[in-house]
């Protein structure tokens, strides 16, 4: 019995090495908090000043959009049909009669087309995303794809051509 | 590790147990209390707003892409109470740069914040953007001014202006019968009235979404953008637009009409390339429609407004009887100058006597007597029918609001009587309005295919462009019919050496002098005067239609209407790129 107790206190550790080891875990697990905490804060940060970054522009867009409506509307007024009238009087222009154009029939020439504002329904515009799949998929999805899965292709064999 | 330390940790852990056990008996204590609401509630005011957002208005196009209505920005100047630290500068500035009385802008910049729950006041609306720029360089100096120790600095603090857009009409008044008007001054309740802005009203609006608007930006893709409202495009030309109303504002000055209207149709699609008529309003100033439209004028007669159109007509009542055998162009007529219909007599234009006349003499010399006849031969029930296929009994269907039609009196109605068949057929006793004239006329230009006349050429709609598709009708006559018809009215003009020819070009059209019905009867001295014609005869590219009410400078369809087609015509062959016939030809035989 004596001999057993002297082999556990022979392997027993001292007192202040237990200490040292729980102080030790416990630092682990405060500096493992710190850093998540620390990435989490920056990664918040970084994307609400991205938001804000956002807000900004949005009304930016705003904004802009404003201001071409004011232009789009400015240059129709000036450019109007009672401006231009108004032009046509002061440089003293006469209005045309038809008998005196002459018509020249001129190969290739393309008449006005239709006003086009926008894509007709059925053309879809090919969208491209923004973010790179690597971005936005999970690192083991993109193990999966990238990794495993090109080393499952069947390697393909070059035949001989034969012409 | 002893029983002290134990002892130590146990106080130590106890402490920190009951401060976090107190802080959540705290936060369930918070969430209970009786001002609990009233904190979540302005928790969730500084954490975003909801508004409702109202789509920027559709832009309207001419069928070049030219913009005839659109938006422009302007700004609404307010008061923020919270902010106000001197009202005296505010009320000094307001007035002199806005034009706002003095001391009720003082008034209201010493009102309490909060004070009957008010902390933001309208002060002025749809300011301009040049009286927002003074504003702010006075803003700007009184930032950057230099006091003395003692002296208050001015401030313009609790001063605020928000900007938004407003309806704009760049052309003016032009189109502006057929556009309508948008009222922009009512911002939450504001329609459109008339034409387009009425017709396509949802459309062009858009849907007003309620909208959260969240300041925390880590949200910020939540928001939802709110798409503006359908844009128009047009089918009408805003050169052929501005030269139509040009040449009818003077043929109403010159003839003394009391108004007039002009339609230019493109017979082949439906589509309106010009609609003038008189008066007209300026959209931007639309708060003069009272004084411009004394009641009871119609906004826009040619879809508004019916009347009698007189021996015009007489081409549908031929068109009639050529494709349902009654006639043929070569039928000898012989005319003794009056005609016993239903007992009531029924006399030419000039009372007189014409002899034979063959079918295009008939036109040519708008015998009442002679289409009266061919009325008869053909009879009533046929000349309805096709009067009914060429669209007078009902609404044309035209994209614009406030279309109307006359009731069309058939036989077997109650105020039906037999002399209505003879009077009908030069175009008395029936009423038309000018769109129902070009729809109508449109099938004999048209090989008989009759086109719905519309106004909208295509929409944009969230980014993509929709093409109107035109519609076809009814075919009323056989396409031999109408090229018959179309070279007797040709011939009849240029046998009549009438002025509504146009050199170079080969026209086919037709007068009307129209009797006005009063209380008292009909009457003579006063008439409508209209015009209906189209060309290049050979391949008809346009339809004019040109109506002058009670013209005084002369009675007739033939000295007033007639000269104005014309003039309509030599100036819009220049606008589409028609070359005169001889050209045309060779152009086609190479």
């Amino acid at each position: 019995m004596k001999k057993k107790k002297n082999l556990l206190q022979a392997y027993q550790q001292a007192p202040w090495r237990v200490q040292l080891q729980w102080i030790g875990v416990f630092l682990l697990i405060l500096v493992l908090i710190a850093a998540v905490a620390g990435v989490y804060l920056n990664i918040s940060a970084r994307s609400a000043a991205a938001g804000r970054r956002i807000q900004v522009l949005e009304i930016r867009i705003s904004e802009l959009k404003r201001e071409i409506n004011d232009l789009s509307t400015r240059l129709a007024a000036i450019s109007s049909a009672g401006e231009m009238y108004t032009r046509i009087e002061d440089e003293d222009y006469v209005a045309l009669n038809p008998l005196q154009v002459t018509y020249l029939e001129v190969p290739g020439y393309q008449p006005k087309t239709d006003t086009r504002l926008a894509p007709p329904p059925n053309v879809e515009a090919i969208s491209s995303p923004i973010l790179k799949p690597q971005f936005t998929i999970s690192l083991w999805d993109w193990l999966r794809d990238n990794v495993w899965s090109r080393s499952e292709t069947p390697v393909i064999i070059e035949e001989e051509v034969i012409p | 590790m002893t029983q002290k330390y134990w002892f130590r940790y146990i106080i130590v852990g106890a402490v920190c147990l009951a401060v976090a056990i107190g802080v959540i008996i705290q936060m369930v204590r918070i969430q209970n209390i009786p001002g609990a609401s009233d904190i979540m509630a302005m928790s969730e005011y500084y954490m975003g707003y909801t508004t409702t957002v109202y789509p920027d208005r559709g832009e309207i196009y001419d069928r070049w892409g030219r913009l005839l209505a659109g938006n422009e920005t302007t700004y609404e100047v307010g008061l923020d109470l919270v902010n106000i630290y001197d009202p005296e500068t505010i009320a000094s500035v307001a007035s002199s740069v806005l034009q706002l009385d003095y001391m009720e802008t003082l008034a209201y910049a010493q009102i309490k914040a909060g004070t009957e729950g008010r902390y933001y006041i309208v002060l002025d609306d749809f300011v301009s953007k040049d009286q927002i720029e003074q504003l702010e360089i006075i803003n700007e100096d009184y930032q950057n001014r230099e006091v003395k120790r003692n002296q208050k600095r001015p401030s313009l603090s609790g001063l605020v202006w928000s900007a938004h857009t407003k309806r704009s009409y760049p052309e003016g008044d032009l189109a502006s019968n057929l556009i309508g008007f948008y009222s922009f001054l009512d911002r939450t309740e504001g329609r459109g009235f008339f034409g387009i802005e009425e017709a396509y009203n949802e459309q062009l609006a858009g849907k007003p979404i309620e909208v959260y608007t969240t300041y925390d930006p880590q949200k910020v893709q939540d928001q939802i953008e709110v798409p503006p409202g359908a844009s128009l495009v047009l089918t009408i030309d805003r050169e052929i637009q501005a030269m139509t109303e040009n040449v009818l504002d003077e043929a109403v000055d010159w003839s003394g009409a009391e108004a007039g209207t002009i339609v230019i149709y493109d017979p082949r699609d439906g589509s309106i390339l010009s609609m003038a008529t008189t008066p007209r309003l300026d959209p931007n100033e639309y708060w003069n429609y009272d004084r411009v439209f004394p009641r009871p004028t119609p906004f826009n007669r040619a879809v508004s407004n019916s009347y009698e159109p007189g021996s015009v007509f007489k081409v549908f009542t031929m068109a009639a009887a050529l494709d349902g055998g009654a006639v043929t162009p070569d039928t000898i007529f012989s005319d003794t100058g009056y005609i016993l219909v239903g007992g009531s007599p029924i006399y030419n234009w000039n009372s007189g006597a014409w002899g034979d006349q063959d079918m295009t003499g008939c036109m040519q010399h708008s015998l009442n007597v002679c289409l009266a006849w061919v009325a008869t031969e053909l009879g009533a029930e046929d000349f309805y029918t096709y009067i009914k296929s060429f669209g007078f009994d009902r609404n044309t269907g035209v994209d614009m609001a406030g279309e109307i039609h006359w009731p069309l009196r058939l036989p077997g109605d109650e105020q039906w009587f037999e002399v209505d068949l003879a009077t009908n057929s030069f175009g008395q006793g029936i009423a038309v309005t000018p769109v129902q004239m070009v729809m109508a006329a449109g099938a004999l230009a048209n090989e008989g295919r009759m086109m719905a006349p519309h106004i909208v050429k295509s929409m944009v709609i969230d980014g993509h462009q929709y093409e109107v598709n035109p519609v076809v009708v009814g075919n009323p006559i056989k396409a031999e019919t109408a090229e018959t018809l179309t070279r007797m009215l040709v011939t009849s003009l240029e046998q009549e050496s009438s002025v509504a020819l146009v050199e170079g070009y080969a026209m086919a059209g037709k007068t009307g002098t129209a009797e006005i019905p009063t209380q008292f009867g009909y009457t003579s001295a006063t008439t409508h005067t209209s015009f209906v014609g189209w060309g290049p005869a050979d391949d008809p590219q346009f339809l004019v239609y040109v109506w002058l009410e009670k013209p005084t400078i002369s009675i007739w369809g033939s000295e007033v209407a007639a000269p104005v087609f014309s003039e309509i015509v030599s100036k819009l062959v220049v606008l589409l790129d028609i070359p005169p016939d001889t050209v045309r030809m060779q152009i086609a035989a190479q």
